[in-house]
């Protein structure tokens, strides 16, 4: 018997519209439709498209917890083997789409999920978490995206254990594979070397841990007279957690006034952090956002001021990309106050 | 300097009552090599016995626990002799003619301590990783005189490998080689008046250097010791540069990497080329932070001076290792000089760990040999030479690596040469 | 020999106290673990001791060898966050590797004692050989 895939896919390539159907909340349709085909093809009959889902980009968007939970309980309902998204090319809302639903279909239902799609596309930032095929950035890569993506689809619902990722077409999601190339080491070596020179494309086999560095600033030699600023990515929110913050994978950052206050308390204070056992900060927030010796240090005059608002997210899972905008975003607040410079505490 | 290789190719390894090669065919005389490994003093107080035999490709042998791999050799023009400051005097070699018995191999087996060292088998699963599985080998397993202690016992084998091999490798001294190669780099001057428009470049070459079972020699020298220097990339094909070192046994260089260095063969492939290969700088991996900063300093002066374009670095070994690959790509970097650095990962069994234990983001170009942590199940083999109890304690192993049955779980990092940091192998990882 | 003024070894191995307390100044913590060793050095280090020799010294892994010994300045020259860095790898590269369940005889500890000493006696230029005619070690 073939192995049962439901596909995912958006209002444009349904042949449903374009931007102007984008709002359209999920439908279910029986076997295939669009892109679909080209994945049968491939498959010659070992696995067939039972389902299609279709949902407009801007519903996935504004709507995602309801469109999630909608097509988690179809899929649940339908019980395929393989949960294929997208692809989606550069498309970003459709990526988005395409990357979350697949994860939320692989956590929820533990099924093998795949999706295709553009490697500057926001939504491979969940690369280490589902797999992502790399595609061309635009719909015309799917003469090449489809056999590839079928092929390990069906690798997939077999069970099979995964080759590397350049060898099945998978974004490095973070998980070290051996695998033999054709050339020794030392030669691959010297042909990297003789491209680096010649200023030629090259790629690193081992991609360092991407750091994002940014250079301290310079020491202040007189902390008696500067404006202090606060940040965390522990989480440190007000008691009840007014904004929301999630507890993973952070979507926004809060201001929190701490006008009045000597310390942080546990009745005033908590962590919304879902990373780390909160029982430590809870009890006592000041080890996470130390305003107790800071208001101390305040006092004291060993520094000049304390900046009236701190600012916080949860680190835990959240998006490099997110964290950088959270940053330039609340930076750009502190700057504008007056604030010299400032303290990132960190769990 | 100007070297001429040549290769006699060797199709079978036989044991007979004399040493020659004849069609192809070495005939070892276990008696012969014994007496000329005895002719020396540590191998004559601290070697009580050695049991010679032959492994070849595709039979069912496990060959451990295995302390260095040597090719035989023979000088046959030319100053100095095969394994200067050890086996031949301390001239400088690299010049002149050497013959290979291409195909054969000399490896010394022996328990040096409780735990470690490496595996090579000759078929089955664990025989793609090691490139010793496809070489006849002469395998001596040397047993210690009682009483002898493990500095000693260590210092005996390494000497007793290196005698037969070079014994060995007279049988080719007066044979027709198969196929001759010329290996020659030039002068400062002279390359840059012949080669003005090929980038220079250089090779780093990094040498494990740390303690007992952790070290390497050149000329003799314990590398512990030296500042960075130069070496013409010739004279490593002589035997300049020696194993002592065998712990997590992937990428350990043996003797027999040190005499057939790919990166040394790779880029003499590109020599006139694309590139004008200048030399090696030999570098060190200590344990005491000053001498990594003197070395990694050195090795850069170095590079400098010699006016490089580009070096290509390769690493040896794990841990500390990575902090000396770091600086000596970071200080090339800095100075303009681009590099390509060679190593390996240590990744974890699931490959989610981070697999250096340092990094820069100037190290953009890396060639890797493979995740060590790799899991990996060798079956019973019909045959093992040397011995097996030491498994379940070496790196790579762990309780209950041996079964009963004979196979081993394990890590890849057990086999000998397996993620090779040289770039030996065409294993790699992503 | 690299000297003695100024550096100090702190290390769980009892060989390396047998046999380097005589020449230098050795904290020997006896029932300290590997990690234990590596916390306290960082600890120091974070404190503004300098490191003299690296965490991770030789290819005996973590999950194996149960000896460390790592040379330490005995003045306060300030944090260095090279140090501090190292540290910190050299901690989390400890923790990527599990426990092996092995229970090792008399004889591979006494190995184990043997390498993290001679990587010590490398990093220091000291005689190991010599050093150890006064120590209790295997032999043949």
């Amino acid at each position: 018997m073939a192995f049962r895939v439901v596909h995912y896919i958006n209002q444009f390539f349904a042949n449903v519209g374009g931007e102007e159907m984008a709002h359209i909340a999920p439908e279910l349709r029986e076997g295939k439709v669009g892109p679909g085909m080209a994945f049968e093809t491939a498959w010659k009959g070992e696995a067939v498209i039972v389902n299609t889902i279709v949902c407009g980009d801007s519903y996935f968007a504004e709507h995602e917890k309801d469109a999630k939970e909608q097509v988690v309980a179809w899929v649940k309902e339908i019980n395929p083997d393989m949960f294929i998204a997208g692809p989606a090319f550069n498309a970003g809302r459709y990526g988005y789409a395409c990357a979350n639903i697949a994860l939320e279909v692989k956590t929820q239902l533990g099924i093998p999920v795949l999706t295709g799609m553009y490697e500057e596309n926001p939504g491979a930032d969940l690369k280490d978490k589902i797999l992502i095929t790399p595609t061309a950035n635009s719909a015309a890569g799917m003469r090449k995206a489809a056999p590839t993506m079928a092929k390990l689809a069906l690798k997939l619902m077999k069970g099979e254990v995964l080759g590397a990722s350049c060898e099945e077409g998978y974004m490095p999601n973070g998980i070290r594979v051996n695998f033999f190339e054709k050339e020794r080491g030392a030669k691959r070596a010297v042909k990297m070397l003789i491209n680096k020179i010649n200023g030629k494309a090259f790629t690193t086999e081992f991609p360092m841990p991407n750091f994002d560095r940014v250079e301290p600033g310079k020491a202040i030699p007189d902390m008696s007279k500067v404006v202090l600023g606060l940040a965390t990515s522990g989480g440190i929110v007000s008691k009840g957690n007014p904004d929301h913050i999630e507890a993973s994978s952070a979507s926004h950052y809060g201001e929190y006034d701490i006008e009045g206050w000597d310390a942080l308390t546990a009745e005033g204070w908590e962590t919304a952090h879902g990373g780390y056992d909160p029982v430590y900060a809870n009890e006592n927030p000041n080890r996470v956002m130390p305003i107790d010796v800071l208001r101390q240090m305040e006092k004291e005059g060993k520094i000049g001021k304390l900046h009236r608002y701190f600012y916080s997210t949860v680190g835990n899972g959240t998006a490099v990309a997110s964290s950088r905008k959270f940053a330039e975003e609340y930076a750009q607040k502190m700057l504008k106050a007056g604030v010299q410079a400032c303290i990132m505490t960190s769990t | 300097m100007k070297l001429e290789l040549g290769f006699i190719k060797i199709n079978d390894v036989q044991f007979s009552n004399e040493c020659a090669v004849k069609d192809g065919i070495l005939y070892v005389n276990p008696e012969d090599v014994k007496a000329f490994v005895y002719d020396h003093d540590d191998c004559k107080a601290y070697i009580k016995s050695i049991n010679f035999d032959i492994a070849k490709p595709g039979e069912s042998v496990r060959i451990t626990p295995v302390k260095d791999v040597i090719e035989p050799r023979v000088k046959v023009e030319g100053p100095g002799g095969l394994f200067p400051g050890f086996v031949a005097n301390v001239d400088t070699v690299g010049s002149g003619r050497t013959h290979v018995l291409k195909g054969a191999a000399v490896v010394t087996a022996g328990k040096i301590v409780g735990f470690q060292e490496g595996i090579i088998d000759m078929s089955g699963p664990g025989a793609q990783y090691t490139p010793f599985s496809k070489t006849l080998n002469i395998v001596m397993v040397c047993e210690p005189v009682e009483g002898t202690k493990q500095h000693d016992y260590e210092r005996a084998v390494r000497y007793a490998g290196l005698r037969a091999a070079s014994f060995i490798g007279g049988a080719g001294k007066a044979v027709e080689p198969d196929e001759v190669k010329t290996y020659e780099t030039l002068g400062i001057k002279e390359g840059i008046e012949k080669y003005p428009n090929l980038p220079r470049v250089g090779y780093i070459h990094m040498l494990q250097t740390q303690g007992l079972l952790h070290d390497t020699y050149v000329y003799g020298v314990d590398a512990k010791k030296i500042v960075a220097t130069l070496l013409n990339p010739t004279e490593t094909m002589d035997g300049a540069i020696l194993s002592g070192n065998c712990v997590s046994a992937c990428d350990k260089n043996t003797t027999y990497h040190h005499l057939n260095n790919p990166v040394v063969a790779e880029l003499f492939e590109e020599h006139g080329k694309s590139l004008n290969y200048v030399c090696n700088i030999i570098t060190n991996e200590n344990v005491y932070l000053a001498d990594k900063q003197r070395s990694s300093d050195w090795a850069a002066k170095l590079a400098k001076l010699l006016d490089l374009d580009a070096v290509l670095v390769s690493e040896e070994g794990f841990g500390n290792p990575d902090a000396d690959l770091i600086m000596n790509c970071v200080k090339n970097e800095k100075q303009g000089i681009k590099t390509v650095l060679i190593t390996d990962e240590y990744a974890g069994q699931d490959g989610k760990s981070q697999g250096l234990a340092d990094s820069d983001p100037l190290a953009d170009a890396v060639v890797t040999g493979g995740n060590a942590n790799m899991p990996i199940v060798l079956p019973p083999m019909d045959k093992v030479i040397g011995m097996l109890d030491y498994v379940d304690y070496c790196s790579g192993g762990h309780a209950g690596s041996l079964r009963p049955d004979g196979s081993i779980e394990a890590e890849l990092q057990i086999i000998t040469g397996a993620t090779n940091e040289m770039g030996f192998n065409c294993m790699s990882a992503r | 020999m690299k000297l003695p003024h100024r550096i100090r070894i702190i290390t769980n191995n009892p060989l390396v106290n047998t046999v380097l307390s005589d020449w230098y100044k050795v904290e020997f913590h006896e029932d300290a673990s590997y990690r234990d060793i590596l916390v306290m050095v960082r600890d120091m280090v974070y404190n503004g001791y300098e490191l003299m020799t690296h965490p991770m010294a030789g290819s005996v892994k973590p999950n194996e060898t149960m000896y460390k010994s790592i040379v330490v300045g005995t003045d306060l020259i300030g944090t260095n966050l090279e140090h501090c860095n190292l540290m910190m790898n050299a901690l989390i590269t400890c923790d990527k590797f599990k426990p092996l369940g092995v229970v090792y005889s008399d004889y591979h500890i006494k190995d184990f004692q043997l390498i993290d000493y001679t990587l010590l006696c490398g990093a220091l230029d000291f005689d190991a050989i010599a050093g150890l005619s006064k120590a209790n070690v295997n032999s043949y």
